[in-house]
């Protein structure tokens, strides 16, 4: 019994192959068009030998219509028998999507095929209105080819993994091709792409690193400003980590795969996905998109310093730049962090729990630094505290009903000064940083004073009041028992 | 002290015979009776109009305006110029209740029918200073340049452009333009501060000077009453120093308004901004606007606007030419009518006031 049930699956195996080739001779045997075609040596027919609808039993006249039964060339490729010849423009993929979009008839030859393919091409970018108004700007045959289709697994297919970028770049290298649909789209991502740690992996035959498609989808591309699109700015941290958060996936490269969860903490994943804040970065800002690659030491502040400009630059001309580069740190990095950035709290700076300046001074090593950070830190302090008591005197003033427009504006300059200490501290210089130190404690101290003004003139408002009230009383009393007196005066 | 009070009278006696003058007022006497309360509202609205005039001068020194400067400069009057914030506080209040005042006599002496022959140039020289009193608040209103009166001003300005034939040309002349822009507030600015108060001061003076010369108006049921035994009062000093202690209960109670609820800013205009929501006219306004807004948007063949305005127009000239029109009253009968549709009156703008007000 038990040797039976081994036998079974071997002999269904034998079985299917023979009824396949069987199926094939008699389908090749029984086509027409092809038996023609393949007499007259012709490049379609040879390459339709090896095309995978070919394999699958199709004719020649699954696509292009006529009778493959016949040999009567008058009767095969006779319109009254349905052919259409060479199709062209959109016919091209409406011959394809005949059986393509059909479910029911694609899943007897693959159950997981998908079948929304030209649908999909239609409301892409590709499948919009090529510049000859006629057809799409893109076809089937224009990735897959026409007669030569191989599957997608097929290393010879156009649309295989390594073959995808060179196919893509047909027509997104050709700079004369590609200025007549978008003039301002770059036609060097592929050079970019070869340079990348993708692209390099690809060219290796690497079939699960990135290319084209695993970013921009293949038959849904999108423009990068559409926000259909996987590489639309917001959802570039979701195509990313599509693969890189997929331990499974990344288990053959060695890196870490926390990157998107780290990121969506940060400061910048946060401005992403809560504020959909367009100006945040996101992965490709970083690490750029075609030449996708880790930023090197030197390479971080320039990466950083593309959108944190001052800093960047006060940071270079700081003394911490020497000490960095000759102890290797990555310059940002080394105090914020990579992908979980988080907001630059005051706490970051000076000699108390939880300050990075402690990584390296302490007040037996490096003690310039640690006196520096301690004096920047009170100096901090000093100003968050003034700013609050600004505040609530101001806040008093307002709900008393007086005018404190003004100042408000002083408010301003206090937290312009605390904002410019967030920048200048990155120069590290004391005599620089209470420079903007002491614009805030200015402000400050005006602020309070006219805050102070103003409520000690609404004591003065309600004071002046009552003796205002107290002498026209007086008045009216005054009046009231004179007129009392001559009306009394007369009356007797 | 006295000898030199009395040189300094006699100097002045000697060259514009103030005898005159004192021996008229000393004569004159007001009648006394239960509705005497009614007759010191005249008084009141005199002393807030001066209020007004000084307040306004003082405002003027430091007031711009300019759509660029107006909002700017009260600012500075609020928070810079001493006492400047009590000065346009006061100045606020004080056109509040003048109006009110204003309302007060209008219909006491309505009630009164104290419009009837001799007086009824008094009555229609009083009825134009109440309409002139209408446009000092509605020009007023926009010289803050700030958001509530730019869109008050705007719906008010298009409200006149409704009145058929005249009001289109009438808006473009009261906006400088077919919007209300900068040009609105300057020409809005000269009225308040030239034109009006110059028309207002001849017709004040002219209806002071009847006043005088005719005398208050006795209540009709006193005309039965035997001269001799009605009660009287010499105008000088007796009712000129009730009117005076009235004036300082006044001053208190507008002190207290002022200081306790000073005028508010609010935002500056941004003709590029959209209105705010429950933009509503001063409250004196407010009757006529929300009967306006109740309105169907048509009624036979007429726009509702256009009858709306059309019948308050007409209400107006009706009410203006009362003592035309009543003639009982000058024949000294009793006119219930008169009653009746001061009542409906009353009640009528008190109750569109509240529903405009709730409904805000």
């Amino acid at each position: 019994m038990g040797i039976k049930m081994k036998l079974i699956p071997g002999f269904k195996l034998i079985i299917s192959v023979l009824t396949l080739i069987l199926v094939q001779y008699s389908y090749a045997s029984e086509d027409q068009c092809f038996n023609c075609h393949r007499d007259l040596e012709d490049n379609p027919s040879k390459l339709f030998v090896e095309d995978v609808h070919y394999k699958v039993g199709l004719s020649c006249s699954s696509c292009h219509g006529g009778n493959s039964n016949s040999d009567d060339m008058e009767l095969a490729m006779n319109k009254s028998a349905g052919f259409i010849g060479v199709p062209s423009l959109n016919k091209i993929s409406e011959a394809c999507s005949k059986c393509h979009s059909d479910a029911v008839f694609m899943k007897k030859y693959n159950k997981n095929i998908l079948t929304g393919q030209f649908e999909k091409l239609k409301t892409s970018v590709h499948g919009k209105l090529s510049v000859n108004g006629r057809g799409m700007m893109l076809q089937c045959t224009t990735c897959h080819n026409a007669h030569g289709i191989k599957k997608v697994t097929d290393s010879r297919s156009p649309v295989y993994p390594t073959n995808v970028p060179a196919t893509c770049n047909k027509c997104h290298g050709d700079a004369s091709f590609m200025q007549s649909y978008n003039p301002s789209l770059s036609v060097d991502q592929l050079t970019k792409y070869r340079t990348s740690v993708h692209g390099i992996l690809n060219a290796k035959g690497n079939t699960k690193t990135a290319e084209c498609a695993s970013c921009h989808g293949s038959h849904d591309i999108f423009s990068a400003k559409d926000v259909r699109s996987k590489v639309y700015k917001l959802n570039i941290p979701n195509t990313c980590s599509q693969c890189h958060s997929n331990k499974d996936y990344m288990k053959d490269f060695p890196i870490p795969t926390d990157q998107f969860e780290k990121y969506q903490k940060s400061v910048h994943g946060v401005a992403v996905f809560e504020k959909q804040d367009l100006s945040a970065p996101v992965c490709n800002d970083c690490h750029g998109n075609h030449a996708a690659t880790p930023p090197g030491i030197e390479s971080i502040s320039k990466v950083c310093g593309s959108c944190h400009a001052l800093n960047a630059e006060l940071f270079s001309a700081s003394p911490h730049k020497k000490a960095f580069d000759e102890k290797k740190y990555p310059e940002c990095e080394t105090c914020h962090g990579n992908h979980e950035i988080l907001i630059a709290k005051d706490k970051l700076i000076g000699v108390e729990e939880g300050a990075i300046c402690l990584k390296c001074h302490a007040e037996d090593k490096n003690q310039k630094g640690y006196r520096v950070a301690k004096i920047m830190r009170s100096q901090i302090d000093s100003l968050m505290s003034l700013d609050i008591v600004a505040k609530n005197l101001i806040f008093q003033a307002e709900q008393k009903g007086m005018d404190v427009e003004e100042i408000k504006f002083k408010l301003r300059e206090i937290h312009q000064a605390r904002l410019e200490t967030r920048t200048i501290v990155h120069s590290f210089n004391e005599a620089k940083f209470k420079e903007v130190t002491n614009k805030g404690f200015k402000a400050s101290e005006m602020a309070i004073t006219e805050a102070k003004a103003s409520i000690d003139e609404f004591y003065f408002r309600r004071y002046g009041l009552v003796v205002a009230l107290a002498l026209i009383t007086f008045l009216i009393v005054i009046i009231f028992l004179y007129i009392r007196k001559i009306e009394k005066t007369k009356s007797v | 002290m006295k000898n030199q009070t009395k040189k300094f009278y006699d100097w002045v006696d000697s060259r514009v015979q103030l005898g005159d003058l004192v021996a008229f007022m000393s004569k004159k006497y007001v009648p006394v009776h239960s509705r005497s309360i009614w007759y010191y509202f005249g008084g009141v609205s005199l002393f807030f109009f001066i209020i007004q005039v000084v307040t306004g001068i003082l405002l003027l020194f430091y007031y711009k305006g300019s759509s660029d400067l107006a909002y700017e400069s009260i600012r500075f009057i609020m928070s810079k110029v001493q006492f400047g914030w009590l000065i346009r506080s006061m100045h606020s209040w004080s056109a509040n209740l003048f109006i009110l005042s204003v309302f007060i006599h209008m219909f006491s002496v309505y009630f009164e029918k104290s419009y009837r022959k001799p007086r009824e140039m008094t009555w229609i020289s009083g009825m134009f200073m109440f309409v002139l009193a209408l446009a000092f608040g509605f020009s007023g209103y926009l010289l803050p340049w700030n958001e509530l009166a730019y869109f008050a001003t705007k719906v008010g300005t298009d409200i006149v452009g409704a009145v058929p034939v005249v009001g289109e040309p009438l808006k473009y002349f009261l906006r400088g333009g077919d919007d209300v822009t900068g040009a609105t507030l300057s020409r809005f600015f000269g009225f308040h501060v030239a034109l009006f108060p110059g028309i207002f001061t001849f017709l004040l003076m002219l209806h002071l000077l009847l006043v005088q010369r005719q005398g208050m108006s006795e209540p009709m049921h006193l005309k039965i009453i035997a001269k001799a035994e009605k009660k009287t009062m010499p105008f000088f000093p007796n009712f000129m120093l009730r009117d005076l202690l009235l004036w300082l209960i006044v001053l208190n109670v507008l002190a207290i308004l002022a200081v306790f609820f000073p005028a508010e800013l609010g935002l500056k205009a941004d003709p590029l901004a959209s209105a705010p929501a429950g933009i509503q006219p001063e409250w004196y306004f407010l009757f006529m606007f929300q009967t306006l807004k109740f309105l169907p948007a048509h009624v036979w063949f007429i726009e509702g606007e256009v009858l709306g305005i059309l019948l308050f127009g007409l209400a107006g000239l009706l009410w203006l030419l009362v003592p035309v029109w009543d003639r009982k009253s000058s024949r000294g009968q009793q006119n219930r009518w008169i009653n009746y549709i001061g009542i409906f009156s009353v009640l009528f703008i008190i109750i569109l006031t509240i529903i405009g007000w709730v409904l805000k």
